[in-house]
């Protein structure tokens, strides 16, 4: 097949990027010429994203790789059902994303600069869906980039607001600092192989012979490139300042869907590119990884490391979305433990998680947005007795935040379930109770909360009156947060057709 | 086929609960919360009668229809599935509860007028028939103990109802405690009992599980063991020695309530429960010895009780005991049938009679007292015409229903050669004839008590009409059972029924020594005979001279009180297990234990990890080359560690 035929082929598995392209240049034309109308940008991207949903369900996968350069038969693009998990991940929490910011304050006070808004959040996830899918270094660093430099924007979009301004700068400065590491290791790692489809290097790694200091500096950097976007310890630093910084909105759509997007990649590059599929028996759910680099070990350690540093860090905060910010880490620190078992149980886990991470977390932020519009402060303390005042509000707070806590009935304690029984099942014994000592910490940091709520005369003059729109987006982030913690069976079986990554 | 919808059965009562428990407190109209509730409940009979028609419909070998609603929890070989059997015995509880309890629903529309809590009152009712009617209709012993912890919760709710009142010189809060940790124990059983019935048959779906234990026989020890501890979990609901002293306290709970759930349906589950797992039951025959000793044991000494109390819910209380004793007895002769007769037939006359006494309760203004009730005949004419006919159909007068479900366990009990517990039997029908028209007598005959300022009238017809229906049932419900000596095999229906649900069990249990038609007859005209004669004494005792009693009382003073006390069981429960518990647990185990030892651990880890989150909260210092720094030092710092 000639390179044109090859690219008008890949097209057809295509689609649902660009439906997404479509919408975000959509989205800057509307916002050129019909500036007035308050609710036609969220409802057009509404409605792309809809269509890149209804894209992504019926794009079939494709049997090979897509946008190949004619040369051993690799690509530069995958479309497979791990990828497609991912994605309609990602697309859940932007159509999210998008509802919530019709009903924050915060986004609709600075009218004049929604457009950008809008159009960045469609090109946010466009890159977030090229990152899912890319099989080679060079397409996934820029879908990395263009994921970041979006992020950045978005980040400080309510730019008059101080701490808006400075979370986004800040969070520019350090995503250069670890896009440029990545892009160190990249360098090196292709120097080392001479190639940069990560199907390649897994094949030159496993028949040739190599460095291992090399191998382990270059592995290194690009793993902290990914575990920036994951906001993995050391590489957390930027989250709290930035989500406390950034619009609740965007804090909210970086901790579920950016995370998302850096989970699926670093498990695409490290499993295909660094396990030894000679020794891996591709029966067993089992998997050996390549001598000299034990990637494993380090995220096991890295993974402990991040759920403490962020749980402890998190028991000292006042401020809801800084803990919040805190508690995502920790949530990471989890899911990474998943992926270190080299098991496909273990990525089963991370990806049933994510699933309940994305209502439990996306709820949690959804209904602090609501308050905090209302009581104008983010602060705990002030907090206090608000579940006579808005029992309807701090009734789902409380659902959320148990869910987050990993209690049964709700459907965090079947996400840690099923993560923590990998982690045993496979002899990981005492990473299962690091992090079940991590989840009772977490109790005390998210309890403060309901306690202030609840158990505390209330002292502040806040009145609510709770709309419709509220009431609806809060049922359908509930109802699966209680649902999946009872039923739980479909969401299983869907995962379990997505632990497949193309060709292993 | 709407049997294979019977999930509608279930699913209706939830409805109403959650209509009722979200936006029931918002409904001002008092008539559309309660006929929400009853509706639901209503439809609920509806679907479950239109089943029974089918399946009768059906051949014998058919009459069992398994409806998966979905797989509930599958985690490797642990497979449960969220479905219902439907075959004869689930229908037969499954009309008994929607039917009544339509019928006490619609009831407690009158009662309840003008209570606060209205809304929840139908809210909680409905939600216990959702619970009542998972528990029936499971089809594995993990649902069925799903419902059986959900009635239990109902129950608690229900009891506490009236949160704010004083009982017994408690709270009704208390007497709710009482019957949830009394049940615990029980639950306790259960639990064990399942799994050690997982880990023998490797299931827990009543199909798979009946059908191993019917082909393979248990070892005797392994079957003793599984059964008895299932039994315990049957003594807890369903009120029998060791456990049964909860269902007195329960009394606290509204009338409607002690008529549905303490009465008719919630506290025969256990009776349910042995009479569905009979084909492992039958395999021990130790246990089913002691099912039949402590029913017969529960029958007398609850009835003995009942001769002394002056509460009128009381009284019914013991007679329930009482007479779900009797049911154990059945089941532990191996007449399991007739256990689930009289399950049926004492759903109709004991919701009857506590209707009834609810009904004498509202029109005294919440007195509850037989001492000072007495001549209401003139004032509550239906109350008490249904009340007399209740309390013929307890007394086993023939041809109520009572007659021929009662007779024929004690029929039973002789004919399997237990002519000891039979004798029970026969001295607890005497005893129960008395104390209920003792009961009766007080309550409606002789001139009355009452301050003169009360002056009681009929309740509305939203309360009597419910009356006069279980009072049809009462008179005609024995007729479906009518004793083989009279209509031979063939035409005892209720028999023919349930015969496919008991047969795998069949197998296992010893013969049945045969007895002439004529020893039938003998036995059940003595047994007319001593209701009788209870009646007459009660009737002479309490209705043309008074007098007497006193001198009873005086002359038997130590039984009279031993009785009134109720043996002084709760005292020595009180004494051997309450109060050492209630004193080492404040002791040992809050002041020095939980305080010092748990507190004091926790809270020292506690600020152990606040201290470390202190130190690692220095680290964010807001400074971004800072942290681009850590980043970059990190990686340096696992490289080395990896060269090392």
């Amino acid at each position: 097949m000639d390179k044109l035929g090859n690219i008008l082929h890949s097209l057809n598995f295509f689609y649902p990027e660009i439906a997404l392209t479509l919408t975000f240049f959509i989205l800057l034309l509307v916002d050129l010429f019909f500036r007035k109308s308050k609710h036609l940008l969220p409802v057009l991207s509404l409605i792309g994203y809809v269509i890149t949903g209804y894209f992504s369900f019926t794009t079939p996968n494709a049997s090979g790789f897509l946008f190949s350069t004619g040369m051993a038969n690799v690509g530069l693009y995958i479309t497979d059902s791990f990828a497609f998990y991912f994605k309609l991940i990602i697309l859940l929490s932007l159509i999210y994303t998008v509802l919530f910011s019709i009903l924050s304050k915060e986004i609709n006070e600075s009218t004049e600069n929604r457009g950008e808004y809008y159009a960045l959040l469609a090109s946010f996830g466009l890159g977030m869906f090229l990152l899912t899918s890319s099989t080679d270094l060079i397409t996934i660093y820029l879908a990395f980039e263009m994921v970041s430099l979006s992020s950045y924007i978005l980040a400080g979009f309510t730019r008059k607001v101080p701490r808006s301004a400075e979370a986004s700068l800040k969070y520019i400065i350090f995503g250069a600092v670890a896009s440029g590491v990545m892009i160190y290791g990249i360098s090196i790692l292709y120097g080392l192989t001479g190639t940069t489809n990560i199907y390649l290097i897994n094949f030159y790694l496993a028949n040739q012979n190599y460095n291992t200091l090399t191998l382990v500096i270059a592995g290194l950097m690009i793993i902290g490139g990914f575990g920036f976007k994951i906001s993995m310890a050391p590489f957390h630093f930027w989250t709290p300042d930035v989500y406390e910084g950034a619009p609740i909105t965007i804090t909210a759509v970086l901790s579920v869907a950016s995370k998302a997007a850096g989970f699926a990649i670093l498990i695409r590059f490290l499993k295909v590119a660094f396990v030894d599929y000679a020794a891996t028996n591709l029966q067993a759910s089992l998997w050996a990884i390549l001598p000299g680099f034990q990637w494993n070990d380090i995220l096991a350690v890295l993974s402990v490391l991040t759920m403490t540093l962020g749980n402890l860090a998190a028991l000292w905060q006042n401020n809801l979305k800084r803990m919040l910010a805190y508690s995502s880490i920790a949530h990471a620190g989890y899911m990474l433990s998943g992926f270190v078992i080299l098991d496909n149980q273990g990525i089963l886990a991370i990806l049933i998680y994510f699933a309940i991470y994305l209502f439990m977390n996306l709820g949690a932020f959804f209904i602090v947005m609501l308050i905090s519009d209302k009581l104008g402060s983010e602060d705990i303390d002030d907090y206090t007795g608000l579940g006579y005042k808005a029992p309807f509000l701090t009734v789902s707070l409380t659902i959320f935040l148990v869910s987050l806590t990993g209690i049964p009935p709700t459907a965090g304690f079947i996400a840690k379930l099923y993560l923590f029984a990998a982690l045993v099942n496979t002899g990981w014994l005492w990473l299962a109770l690091v992090g079940v000592v991590n989840s009772v910490i977490s109790l005390y940091y998210y309890m403060r909360v309901v306690k202030n709520m609840f158990l505390r005369e209330s002292i502040s003059t806040y009145e609510q009156k709770i709309e419709l729109g509220h009431v609806l987006i809060s049922f359908s982030l509930l109802i699966p947060t209680l649902v999946f913690g009872v039923y739980f069976k479909p969401l299983i079986e869907l995962a379990e057709k997505s632990i497949r990554i193309f060709g292993f | 086929m709407i049997t294979q919808h019977i999930y509608f059965a279930v699913l209706f009562p939830l409805i109403g609960f959650l209509i009722n428990g979200l936006i029931g407190y918002k409904i001002k109209n008092e008539k559309v919360i309660g006929w929400i509730g009853s509706g639901f409940v209503g439809l609920s009979f509806l679907v479950s009668l239109l089943s029974f028609f089918e399946v009768t419909g059906l051949n014998v070998a058919e009459r069992k229809i398994i409806v998966p609603i979905f797989q509930w929890i599958s985690i490797e070989s642990f497979n449960v599935s969220f479905a219902y059997l439907v075959d004869p015995l689930s229908l037969v509880l499954a009309l008994v509860v929607t039917g009544v309890g339509f019928l006490i629903h619609v009831y407690s529309i009158g009662y309840m007028q003008g209570d606060k809590g209205f809304w929840r009152f139908f809210a909680y009712l409905n939600l216990f028939i959702f619970m009542m009617m998972n528990l029936v209709l499971a089809d594995n012993f993990v649902l069925m103990f799903l419902g059986w912890e959900g009635v239990g919760l109902c129950s608690y709710l229900l009891i506490g109802f009236w949160y704010d009142r004083k009982f017994n010189g408690s709270t009704t809060a208390d007497a709710a405690k009482k019957a949830f940790i009394v049940n615990r124990i029980g639950d306790f059983g259960f639990l064990l009992g399942m799994f050690l019935i997982y880990k023998t048959f490797g299931s827990l779906n009543f199909n798979e599980v009946f059908t191993i234990a019917e082909k393979v026989p248990l070892p005797e020890a392994t079957a003793t063991l599984i059964t008895l501890l299932l039994f315990l979990g049957a003594t807890g609901k369903s009120a029998q020695i060791p456990l049964y002293v909860w269902l007195p306290d329960a009394m606290a709970g509204p009338t409607p309530v002690s008529a549905l759930i303490h009465a008719a349906t919630m506290v025969t589950a256990g009776v349910y429960m042995v009479s569905r797992a009979s084909v492992l039951f039958v395999q021990s025959e130790i246990t089913m010895m002691v099912i039949a000793a402590i029913g017969a044991a529960t029958a007398i000494f609850a009835a003995s009780m009942g001769l002394v109390q002056n509460d009128i819910k009381k009284i019914l209380a013991y007679s329930t005991i009482s007479q779900l004793g009797y049911m154990f007895l059945a089941a532990g002769v191996g007449a399991f049938t007739a256990s689930i007769f009289h399950l049926m037939t004492h759903a109709f006359f004991k919701a009857l009679l506590f209707l009834g006494a609810g009904s004498v309760i509202h029109a005294l203004h919440e007195e509850q007292n037989i001492k000072n009730m007495g001549g209401l005949k003139n004032h509550l004419p239906v109350t008490y015409k249904t009340f007399l006919i209740a309390s013929l159909a307890i007394a086993g007068i023939p041809p109520l229903s009572g007659f021929f479900s009662k007779d024929e366990i004690l029929w039973e009990t002789f004919a399997h050669g237990h002519s000891f517990l039979f004798v029970i039997g026969l001295i607890t029908a005497f005893m129960t004839a008395f104390y209920v028209f003792r009961l009766f007598n007080l309550t409606f005959e002789n001139k009355s008590r009452y301050p003169s300022h009360i002056h009681p009238h009929e309740s509305p017809k939203i309360m009597t009409i419910p009356l006069i229906i279980l009072a049809i049932l009462s008179i005609i419900g024995g007729f479906v059972g009518m004793p083989k000596v009279f209509v031979g095999e063939s035409g005892n229906f209720f028999y023919n029924w349930l015969k496919p649900v008991y047969e795998p069990s069949e197998t296992y249990l010893f013969n049945v020594p045969l007895y002439t038609h004529s020893t039938e007859i003998v036995l059940m005209i003595i047994s007319v005979i001593v209701a009788l004669s209870g009646i007459f004494l009660a009737r002479y005792v309490y209705l043309e001279n008074i007098k007497p009693i006193d001198w009873l009382v005086t002359k038997f003073g130590k039984l009279y009180n031993l009785l009134f006390n109720k043996y002084y069981v709760d005292k020595v429960y009180d004494l051997l297990f309450v109060e050492p518990i209630v004193k080492g647990s404040e002791r040992i185990l809050w002041k020095f234990s939980d305080v010092k030892l748990v507190d004091g651990f926790i809270n020292s880890v506690g600020e152990f990890f606040i201290e470390i989150g202190g130190l690692i909260r220095k680290i964010q210092t807001g400074v971004t080359q800072f942290y681009a720094l850590i980043m970059i030092f990190g990686i340096i710092l696992i490289i080395f560690m990896l060269l090392i």
